[in-house]
């Protein structure tokens, strides 16, 4: 039996206990998705706290409609399409602070010192970029990345057609890449002087 | 030159990609699950929201609704002309009032029953919800 498998059998099983009155039986279900909740919602915001809180939400939300899941797809499905529009609308009420997008800072070279620290700096700009794209466009390149790249998920969990999802993603690189002119040859320096460093270690 | 324009393009995207995917696994603090049971149990506590009684109430908010649209209509039909029929002579502000204000009279009544009506309404929704 896969881990995957096994999951599904085990949310089934704690799904049906909740329903027929264990409210302790919910537990599984958090411990179970609380890691994939917070990433996700922490993908939304990049605010611990907050991405913690809005987890928190999505998870009484879930509690909530738990009778509303159909079984006719996977529990995980069902539960990333409800975070993702708990998420949707905790940010509408109460948007994040990002800087625009046009003024975004460009990744500087790295140091010859810190090329570790410039690295993880550099990502954090790209990625806090990312929330600084227009709403149509923010959520299919973080729900993609958070999927690991799997289109369908991620469009499933919008509740978009595929086709869709790919035109908008196709047009958020577009724009990160304008944005980014550079990165992907700094990204290549950066692993160079990363690779020299462990060498030199 | 394309082909250079292509291989920078796709080192842009998986630059983009690489960095995208590749992110610190966030670990949630230990309190959160015990935070999150508590909210739920605390969900599973408050008792679920009584229905509105909406079939005890239909008919008190029919005839309020039918008495106030009634009393609007007449005191539109009856107000109208007398405004129409105020003459700025004093001696005959009175008896240009005169039928009008008789016709007030029924207007009041009309919603005064109305108002009744309401009330009996809300109790019989306060009975049935408790």
């Amino acid at each position: 039996m896969t881990a995957t498998t096994s999951s599904a059998t085990e949310d089934l099983a704690d799904v049906t206990r909740v329903l027929a009155g264990d409210v302790q039986a919910f537990e599984g279900i958090v411990r179970r998705w609380q890691g994939p909740l917070v990433n996700m919602a922490w993908r939304y915001c990049r605010d611990r706290g907050r991405a913690e809180e809005m987890a928190q939400e999505a998870f009484v939300r879930a509690w909530r409609g738990l009778a509303q899941w159909r079984r006719e797809s996977s529990f995980s499905t069902w539960l990333f399409a409800l975070a993702a529009n708990v998420f949707r609308s905790e940010l509408k009420r109460f948007p994040t602070v990002t800087v625009p997008f046009d003024e975004a800072p460009e990744p500087s070279a790295p140091a010859t010192q810190q090329e570790s620290l410039s690295k993880k700096q550099n990502h954090e700009v790209v990625r806090r970029a990312v929330l600084a794209l227009p709403q149509r466009y923010r959520e299919p390149v973080v729900l993609f990345y958070f999927h690991e790249m799997d289109l369908a998920a991620a469009a499933r969990t919008m509740g978009l057609p595929e086709g869709t999802m790919k035109a908008r993603l196709s047009r958020a690189r577009d724009l990160l890449r304008r944005r980014f002119p550079h990165l992907g040859r700094l990204s290549a320096d950066l692993e160079i002087a990363a690779l020299n460093q462990g060498k030199e270690a | 030159m394309n082909r250079d324009k292509t291989d920078n393009s796709q080192m842009d995207s998986s630059a983009i990609d690489n960095i995208l995917t590749n992110e610190e696994e966030l670990v949630p603090s230990s309190g959160f699950l015990a935070s999150v049971m508590e909210r739920v149990h605390e969900e599973a506590r408050t008792p679920a929201s009584i229905p509105f009684p909406w079939t005890r109430a239909l008919p008190g908010i029919l005839l309020a609704g039918g008495v106030f649209g009634w009393g609007a209509f007449e005191f539109i039909r009856l107000g109208i002309p007398a405004v129409g029929s105020i003459e700025f002579t004093p001696p005959h502000i009175s008896a240009a009032l005169e039928r009008p204000l008789e016709q007030a009279g029924w207007v009041a009544l009309a919603l005064a029953v109305s108002l009744v009506s309401w009330l009996l309404s809300r109790r019989f929704a306060g009975q049935s919800g408790v």
